[in-house]
């Protein structure tokens, strides 16, 4: 169609060039619409995109930034065998095996009761999802007042004789990646319940009547027909959260650890030694590097999913 | 005489699993709504009952907490702060992705597929390895403790875009062709047809944007990082630790007050929020 319009409105010209520079005219305005958003790309995406790779091989400081040194390949070296980095992406393994775990395990049991009850429904999930929207900073500020040794949980546990007596546990090895998932699970389930409870409305309701119809019970069905047509679901879950995990800043830095993780580094993240390493040591092209680092493994560890979870579930 | 056999109908079909159904639930409401209570009730206490008992109820209600954290912090410039921020993020994002959304869904133009195709691929990227080169680009333009910092950069951003394209693609095509034949412009169509027909895709866009940059701690931390700049979060991270015990309770009192504008908000519009933040339509 456009073509043919086109060579007949300048038929002197090539065909073929003719109905380019026609379908460009006439398509003029979405250049227009969608100039706002390539000028700031251009600007605040592809040069960071560019910069983040030529400031891996310099020595660089904000204050001087004429005095960087070229260092070649020696800011990826010390990257990949900085023990304090590594301290990070395994703080973060940690925290995410118990959140991921805990966080749509919950979702799950919360969505399929939810499922079941006639009346309600609405109500439970409003109040589910009410952490989902308050802030970290309000919500770390909190958990970290309820957890701590003079808190409501500990003295609860110390009651119920759970507890010998307060845990300092800011100061252990790995408790402080498990506090932090367990309140961050209590922030977040909320989105699983929610979108695991909309694929379970999405379940064609003829599967469950045949399986009843064989004879299968409750547990059954949910194992042999709601959970695999959940994968869609799941899978989407976890791909976002381990990108989100990974990733991870606030959380830490707003319970009350400093940029490092503590003395002993026991809740040090990723992002919060690059940030370290850039706004306390002025290592700006090493922090770089750095996040390249975790960029190329999120990016790897995503691929993996879908090729190992997702080509499973087609 | 109908509603009261629906209700005796009700009643006899709830069995002792559905009991059970509900009390799990019910725990599970108590447990999360716990930390909110605990953050209200602690508000209203005196700081050296804080520091004794944390859970208990107040022994007597003050507001002590409240006067007290107007005294010692500018709390509305923190909200000012926060609201300009999100206000112009807010507005930029729904104008900029509505805009890019109509173009990439209803305007046939040569490399549109590709350009989309390449936005598509740049979503993909972790934002973490951008947070040092922007960090010395915005250095440099000298933006650093200024709003511009967090604004520009944030103008507009290609999951909106590709929200609102999603949603544009369902509108159909004819409404715009009739417009066109009838001589309306690229511009009076968008006005007129497409922003109205538009308006769920942008009521998320604007939820996202806006409860994002609400709740954002870190772009002010690195951005905005001195007292006349602080937002609402920075703002309580840092008063956090300048605040003795026997004052604690101004902690919960500013957490309060950050956190019941948009409780409020949500319980209003809350069907919106969560269909905004799980992206899923929940109809049952």
């Amino acid at each position: 169609m456009t073509s043919l319009s086109a060579a007949h409105d300048t038929p002197l010209a090539a065909p073929g060039r003719a109905s380019l520079w026609f379908r460009v005219r006439r398509g003029a305005w979405g250049y227009v619409f969608v100039s706002p958003w390539v000028l700031l790309y251009l600007v605040f995406g592809l040069y960071p995109l560019a910069l983040s790779f030529y400031l891996t091989f310099f020595d660089y400081s904000f204050v001087n930034p004429e005095n960087r040194a070229f260092v070649g390949i020696g800011n990826w070296v010390q990257g990949i065998t900085d023990p304090l980095y590594w301290r990070g992406i395994w703080n973060i393994v940690l925290n995410q095996a118990v959140f991921i775990t805990l966080k749509n395990g919950i979702g799950l049991i919360t969505a399929a009761l939810l499922f079941r009850i006639t009346w309600g429904a609405r109500f439970f999930r409003t109040i589910y999802f009410l952490p989902v929207i308050t802030s970290t900073v309000v919500l770390m500020t909190i958990g970290d007042n309820i957890a701590s040794p003079g808190g409501p949980v500990q003295r609860w546990m110390i009651d119920a004789g759970i507890l010998d007596q307060p845990v300092f546990w800011k100061t252990y090895d790995t408790l402080p990646m498990i506090v932090i998932a367990l309140i961050n699970t209590w922030k977040w389930f909320g989105i699983s319940t929610v979108i695991l409870l909309a694929g379970m409305y999405g379940i064609d309701p003829r599967l469950y009547e045949a399986a009843a119809v064989d004879g299968a019970r409750g547990w059954d069905m949910f194992r042999r027909i709601t959970l695999p047509m959940l994968r869609p679901q799941l899978f989407f879950l976890l791909v976002v959260d381990v990108i989100n995990g990974l990733q991870m800043f606030t959380e830490v830095f707003s319970i009350g650890f400093s940029i490092y993780g503590g003395v002993n580094n026991q809740a040090l993240t990723p992002v919060l030694y690059l940030y370290a390493q850039a706004f306390d040591r002025a290592n700006v092209g090493y922090a770089s590097t750095l996040g390249l680092l975790l960029a190329f493994l999120i990016a790897g560890l995503t691929a993996l999913q879908f090729r190992f979870i997702r080509s499973d579930a087609d | 005489m109908l509603i009261k056999e629906g209700a005796v109908e009700k009643l006899k079909r709830v069995s002792p699993s559905q009991v059970l159904t509900y009390l799990i639930l019910t725990l599970g409401a108590i447990v999360v709504v716990y930390p909110f209570f605990f953050m209200v009730n602690n508000s209203v206490k005196t700081g050296r009952e804080i520091l004794h008992s944390s859970w208990s109820l107040p022994s007597k209600i003050t507001f002590t907490g409240y006067t007290g954290v107007f005294e010692e912090l500018d709390v509305l410039l923190l909200f000012k702060n926060s609201l300009i921020l999100a206000v112009s993020i807010t507005l930029l994002n729904a104008l900029l992705s509505a805009l890019a959304g109509y173009a990439f869904a209803k305007i046939p133009f040569p490399g549109r597929g590709r350009i989309f195709g390449f936005m598509l691929l740049t979503m993909m990227i972790p934002g973490v390895l951008f947070l040092i080169p922007t960090y010395v680009l915005i250095y440099n333009i000298g933006w650093v403790g200024r709003y511009e910092a967090l604004i520009i950069p944030s103008a507009v951003s290609v999951f909106n875009i590709f929200l609102v394209r999603q949603f544009m693609v369902g509108i159909p095509d004819e409404l715009v062709e009739a417009a066109r034949i009838d001589g309306a412009g690229e511009i009076r169509i968008f006005l007129r047809i497409i922003l109205p027909l538009a308006r769920p895709a942008l009521a998320t866009v604007a939820i996202l944007t806006f409860m994002g940059s609400w709740n954002d701690f870190f772009g002010p931390l690195l951005y905005l990082n001195r007292p006349d700049r602080w937002t609402l979060q920075l703002g309580l991270l840092q008063f956090r630790g300048t605040v003795p015990g026997e004052n604690s309770e101004q902690i919960w009192a500013l957490t309060t007050l950050i956190t019941l504008p948009i409780v409020v908000v949500y319980f209003f519009i809350q069907e919106q929020f969560v269909k905004a933040f799980a992206n899923v339509s929940l109809s049952k």
